[in-house]
């Protein structure tokens, strides 16, 4: 940690522009799609990249705070905000503090799941859970939605029960407007402004958006599942955890998720969630540190024979395939 | 700029740019032209950086031209990027208006501390390296008429040198100095002696404590003057004490050096103003903890510093970070509460 300095902040700032030109090149191409259907495939693409760009290496990572040292005005967690259906400030709270927090305690963390799939034998089978491969597929394509949603009844829950005496809690008709005022411009932007600033290409870019929202949605679901529902993942229970120390919660957080392997722009591209295990053992470090300190990581865990989830991106994403489908089953 | 930043900007970056204000979003790519271009700040570049003094040394800063000239007596902020975080520190200019408005360069002269966070970067900039200033800031300024009587110590003596060049371009009270200093370490002696040459009505003595005394001595032979100070706190505190017994009209401007002499393990209390809700606080407990005693209702999750809900903007003091024991920055940035104590008064933004 002692190094993060000048690099990283240069980095995330790199990082941002990279954004903004994929940004704009992407919706301008999508516009010239009338001169060729190439420009407007390859606006496509740009656009989803800044989009992914945006959601996972700036907007989460952000937004753990693993840029606050840096004391700029906007690139904090504070600040920032993403291009995304879901408010940042509601998934700030639940993400960062009940995810990561209570990572895979059944009952707290309501990450595992999403109270939607059943991963484990830690939840009684439903009649539900049969096709529940096919509500994971539903759930990859409106990704976004589910994220915001999810939170939205998480607070309700979360507070509805009023547990641990927390006394700040953010009222509910704060958080429905806010699902409803940030849900609401992403829809108008993505699928009437923009169009309509297209003119007669309203059709082209209406299409176009949906399809980027899509790759994005599909992309972000298929890495965080790879991160967290592979096979080898473990469940905690709310007893196991009472009362645990700081070293028991880190070997939580490593029995807790799962890496995957790939080449330099995989991992930008993930976030560097594809260091999953670094992640959640060190949130809020520059996530780009996560290389250089995933070595050390697997050789202390090496050395206390704790299991190193990792694998390339096949593996990874069969194994989390074959889980879905085997709890899907009784 | 301005016309490309302004609530309507802000309200369209908001609707299709997901960003709380346009400046927000465009500022890197504005940063690939303009380097250390930042929103809400003016920018400054280095044209000297010299070694006056022992631990002195001399900034100075060509302004951008949009930069609202200072009158003598103003300070600004100084904001610079250590390693990729920025720090930001207050500071008089030592330089005159006329100068800011006619060659668009103004001076700081900077007393380098040994373990400070900022001061020691300093000598580290390099020339045409780009800083960032804040717009012209405070009311310290030499009235009109009437007979003057400065009293300085240390680095105090920066706004009286604004105020003695600006003198020569305007007609001037009488005015005389008492600057005072360690034996043989008062700075910029030989520019006070050409100001007065130049100066009719402007005397100075240079003094110091060990020597001459303690500055209450020379207190009563300036009845009928206007008193203005700038030094540390027990000097000012001195020669404010002795002005409210005696009905002494003066205006100050006293260095906000905290006092970490408290960072050792005694429990010591301090102030905490929350958006101006006030309360005292120890240096044993995590702020989290003493907010929460106050009844003062702040977000927060994990209580063991991974979370980030507890974050707070701290305007000013100093906390340390209980995990790693690290002493925070001065200035405003982003703290934690339930990783945090307090080792100074502390400010934050509600
Ligand atoms: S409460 Fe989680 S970081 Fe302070």
């Amino acid at each position: 940690m002692a190094k993060v300095g000048e690099q990283d902040a240069n980095y995330i700032r790199r990082v941002i522009v990279m954004q903004r030109i994929l940004e704009w090149s992407g919706r301008i191409l999508l516009v010239l799609g009338f001169v060729s259907p190439w420009l407007w495939l390859v606006g496509v693409l740009a656009l989803a990249t800044a989009k992914i760009l945006d959601n996972m290496e700036i907007g989460h990572n952000v937004m753990h705070g693993q840029y606050d040292w840096m004391n700029d005005k906007h690139i904090n967690s504070k600040a920032y905000e993403w291009d995304i259906a879901c408010d940042g400030k509601s998934w700030n709270r639940v993400h960062n503090f009940e995810h990561h927090t209570y990572t895979n305690i059944i009952g707290k963390d309501r990450d595992f799941g999403y109270g939607l799939l059943r991963l484990s034998n830690d939840f009684r089978w439903r009649v539900k859970n049969l096709w529940q491969f096919f509500t994971y597929l539903n759930l990859s394509v409106l990704f976004q939605w589910g994220v915001s949603y999810h939170e939205l009844a998480a607070e309700r829950v979360f507070f509805g029960k009023k547990k641990d005496n927390r006394d700040y809690k953010v009222p509910h008709s704060e958080l429905k407007t806010r699902f409803f005022s940030k849900g609401a411009r992403q829809l108008i932007k993505d699928y009437l402004i923009f169009p309509l600033l297209a003119g007669p290409f309203f059709l082209w870019v209406l299409i176009g958006n949906l399809i980027a929202n899509l790759l994005r949605n599909l992309w972000t679901s298929t890495i965080i599942f790879c991160g967290h529902f592979t096979g080898d993942v473990k469940t905690f229970s709310e007893k196991e955890c009472e009362n645990e120390t700081k070293g028991q919660w880190y070997y939580r957080q490593a029995l807790g998720s799962s890496n995957i392997k790939g080449s330099n722009w995989f991992h930008v591209l993930t976030g560097h969630l594809s260091f999953q295990i670094e992640h959640h053992l060190f949130p809020d470090m520059p996530a780009k540190r996560y290389r250089e300190i995933a070595p050390k990581v697997q050789q202390v865990f090496l050395e206390h024979g704790i299991q190193y989830n990792t694998g390339s991106f096949l593996k990874q994403y069969s194994s989390v395939v074959k889980r879905i489908l085997r709890y899907s089953l009784p | 700029m301005s016309l490309i930043f302004n609530p309507l900007t802000n309200w369209f970056s908001k609707q299709f740019f997901h960003h709380s204000s346009m400046a927000g979003y465009l500022e890197p790519v504005i940063q690939l032209f303009k380097p250390s271009w930042r929103d809400g700040y003016y920018r400054a570049k280095v044209l000297s950086v010299t070694l006056i003094a022992n631990k002195t040394v001399a900034l100075e800063l060509k302004t951008e031209s949009r930069w609202p000239t200072h009158q003598a007596g103003q300070h600004i902020e100084l904001t610079i990027d250590i390693n990729g975080r920025l720090s930001t520190r207050v500071f008089t200019i030592a330089s005159s208006p006329n100068q800011a408005m006619h060659e668009g360069v103004i001076r700081l002269v900077i007393k380098q501390q040994d373990a400070g966070l900022f001061t020691p970067f300093l000598s580290r900039l390099t020339v045409n390296a780009w800083v960032n200033i804040s717009k012209p800031k405070g009311t310290f300024l030499l009235p009109q008429s009437n007979a003057v009587s400065l009293f300085a110590a240390g680095t105090g003596i920066t706004p009286f040198i604004a105020m003695l060049h600006q003198a020569l371009h305007e007609v001037a009270q009488p005015i005389h100095l008492f600057y005072y200093a360690k034996p043989n370490a008062h700075l910029l002696v030989a520019e006070l002696e050409s100001l007065s040459n130049r100066l009719p009505n402007f005397t100075f003595t240079l003094l110091s404590r060990s020597i001459d005394g303690d500055v209450v001595k020379k207190l009563p032979d300036c009845h009928n003057t206007h008193w203005m100070v700038c030094g540390p706190n027990d000097f000012h505190k001195t020669i404010r004490d002795y002005a409210l017994m005696h009905q002494q009209s003066l205006s100050s401007e006293h260095f906000s050096l905290v006092d970490l002499h408290s960072t050792g393990d005694e429990k010591a209390h301090f102030q905490v103003d929350h958006g101006g809700i006030k309360f005292s606080a120890d240096n044993q407990q995590p702020l989290l903890a003493q907010f929460q005693a106050n009844n003062i209702n702040v977000p927060y999750g994990c209580g063991m510093g991974i979370c980030h809900q507890c974050q707070c903007v701290k305007k000013k003091g100093v906390v340390r970070d209980i995990r790693t024991g690290k002493l925070s920055d001065y200035g405003e940035e982003l703290i934690q509460l339930c990783v945090s104590q307090v080792v100074s008064d502390v400010e934050f933004k509600a």
